[in-house]
């Protein structure tokens, strides 16, 4: 890998574009069984809470033309646990180690902070998930008001110095309301986007597929409204975007960043393929050398007609 | 150290074993020469998205090749029962715990359903460890039995073949004279698998079982395909990955739904 490749987004320095997202990769340690996860630009845990959780009961996946719907609900082994068996490996791994946050209320969202800044040292970014559709309280619903997105994140930045990415729903109607609240409240960046809430339905037993009935829709289906909702923040933001939501090759990391992304998560593809990233890294650097770049280049070079 | 590959799987032989159901050869000298029974494969099917766990139903080390059972239920069974030999499609595997028989002088191993593919991998492997198996299986009627050979106790709900019943009727029929070396290996249906775990633990006979959830990935990476255990917590149970802790769990552990 060349360093070409080498991105910001903020003040953290990654190797690589490229970020396994949250609650694709649990903690890596599986995917370490398939490549070495130090050429990736960093790894987002799974979605913790300060509580291990089960998560939902039932069928938890729903697959879709060019993606799936998901209905996981959180499951996690609690963000103690966690400081205790995975943070190390993921410290190891060579990847940029990136937390993400969940929680049920706001008291939830500072207990967290507060117990992952002790462990600052180990920890590059908190990714603030204020955007999961899959539990009943929190998160999403958090997450679709401005107002309550910037006193979150305000309260969330007066507790540590660890750089905030604040992961936003694409379930809004104004995306640069929520990522612009973000940045008032002190985000140093925005990660767009979580999954879209869907259903599927058995037509035979009329019942959804889904035993928690409606869940997360992300695979490649949905890039078009993530690409969307990048170049359409990148018009207004001025902290960087971390852009997520279809990628399943090195040209849709390149869209991305074209939109306006620094650095991109990939989650769904990787579920499919686990060791895709090593391809597309391979591919990006070609791209790079071929087109005699370095990738950060590419951010923002959108040309509206 | 990375030790784990997805296989570009080539298939080789297909035949139909009934209606709905083929069998399928692939050569993959990897899979065939690490994986034990009870563990799973996950590959592509066609067109649709995700890829589709099937269990190993048999393997030639010294070939290099795997079989796998597929009884066709929908869109991606559909398309796999219409692969072509000479093609390759993509494969993660082997996957999964396997059974452990170490301790055990007896064998009986059940179930009905796809169950039957891996059933037949754990028979051929316990009888080329010389060890004493049984095996009892349980199908709707004499169209649906498949991979039978001789000497296996066989059920049918029709009767119309082997005992009338469930594979209950068949495992009656067995003589068990050493319950704590004798071990139940069980795959089929999650209510007849039930009904054997109520069975064994009647008889005091360990039973492991192997567990089918709806998978995403079949590599531990998305916590989609999770199975209820029994857990001290709060929560009296704890869910875990069909495809990573399992499929195989001891039937005592498992929350029955
Ligand atoms: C560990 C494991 C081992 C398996 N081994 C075998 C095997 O050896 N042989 C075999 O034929 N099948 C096996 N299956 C089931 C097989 O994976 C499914 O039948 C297949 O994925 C269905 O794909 P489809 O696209 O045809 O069906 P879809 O169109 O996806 O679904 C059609 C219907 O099939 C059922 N179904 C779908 N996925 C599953 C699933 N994972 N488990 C149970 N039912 C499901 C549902 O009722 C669904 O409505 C196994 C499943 C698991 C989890
Ligand atoms: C099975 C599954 C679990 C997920 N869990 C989380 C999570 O815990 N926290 C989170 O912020 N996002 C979670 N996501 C969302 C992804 O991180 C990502 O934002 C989304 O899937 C879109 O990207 P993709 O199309 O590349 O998957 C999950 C997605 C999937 C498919
Ligand atoms: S199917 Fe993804 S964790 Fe088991």
């Amino acid at each position: 890998m060349s360093s070409s490749l080498n991105v910001n987004v903020g003040s953290v320095n990654l190797k690589s574009p490229l970020i396994l997202a949250s609650g694709t990769c649990n903690f890596g340690r599986e995917l370490s069984e398939y490549y070495d996860l130090n050429i990736l630009g960093g790894i987002s845990s799974k979605g913790l809470t300060i509580k291990p959780r089960n998560g939902n009961p039932g069928v938890r996946v729903a697959e879709c033309d060019s993606g799936m719907l998901n209905s996981v609900g959180l499951q996690n082994p609690g963000v103690h646990y966690f400081i205790e068996n995975d943070l190390d490996f993921m410290k190891e791994s060579g990847a940029a180690v990136i937390v993400n946050v969940a929680g049920h209320s706001f008291e939830d969202y500072v207990d967290m902070v507060t117990t992952l800044d002790l462990h600052k040292a180990k920890i590059d970014a908190l990714e603030i998930n204020l955007s999961c559709p899959n539990v009943k309280a929190g998160c999403m619903t958090i997450g679709s008001d401005p107002e309550a997105i910037k006193a979150i994140t305000s309260k969330l930045r007066s507790l540590t110095d660890l750089p905030l990415w604040i992961k936003l729903t694409p379930n809004v109607t104004d995306i640069k309301a929520t990522a612009l609240a973000a940045q008032e409240g002190g985000a140093d960046a925005v990660v767009l986007i979580n999954t879209l809430m869907g259903m599927r339905i058995d037509i035979r037993t009329r019942r959804p597929v889904l035993t928690n009935n409606t869940g997360g829709y992300s695979g490649p289906a949905v890039k078009p409204v993530a690409i969307r909702m990048v170049a359409e923040c990148n018009q207004v933001l001025d902290i960087p975007i971390v852009g997520c939501g279809g990628i399943a090759d090195y040209k849709d990391v390149v869209e991305f960043m074209i939109a306006g992304a620094s650095a991109v998560e990939i989650g769904t593809a990787c579920l499919v393929h686990p060791a895709l990233p090593v391809m597309i890294t391979e591919d990006l650097d070609k791209y790079c050398e071929d087109n005699k770049l370095q990738i950060k280049e590419l951010t923002g070079t959108l040309q509206r007609w | 150290m990375a030790t784990r590959k997805e296989y570009k799987i080539k298939l080789i032989s297909k035949e139909l074993l009934n209606a709905d159901t083929c069998y399928l050869g692939f050569e993959c000298p990897e899979i065939a020469g690490t994986a034990v029974p009870g563990q799973f494969v996950n590959i592509s099917a066609g067109t649709v998205f995700l890829k589709r766990p099937f269990g190993i139903a048999s393997v030639d080390r010294e070939k290099g090749t795997f079989n796998i059972g597929v009884k066709i239920v929908g869109k991606g069974t559909e398309q796999i029962s219409k692969f072509e030999t000479g093609m390759e499609v993509d494969c993660l595997g082997p996957l999964g715990n396997g059974f452990d028989f170490e301790g055990f002088g007896n064998v009986i191993l059940t179930g009905g359903g796809t169950g039957v593919f891996p059933i037949n991998f754990a028979y051929e492997t316990l009888t080329s460890l010389g060890k004493n198996v049984t095996v009892c299986e349980g199908f709707r009627n004499a169209s649906q039995v498949i991979l039978n050979k001789p000497g296996y106790v066989l059920t049918t709900d029709a009767g119309d073949t082997g005992i009338k019943g469930t594979v209950i009727a068949g495992l009656d029929t067995l003589n068990i004279t050493d319950p704590s070396g004798t071990l139940i290996c069980c795959v089929g249906p999650i209510p007849m698998m039930k009904a054997i775990s109520v069975w064994a633990e009647e008889k005091n006979i360990k039973c492991l079982v192997s567990m089918e959830q709806r998978m995403a990935c079949g590599a531990g990476i998305c916590l989609c395909c999770t199975v209820k255990v029994k857990d001290d917590g709060p929560d009296g149970f704890k869910n875990v990955r069909c495809c990573k802790e399992g499929p195989v769990f001891d039937s005592r552990e498992v929350v029955w739904q």
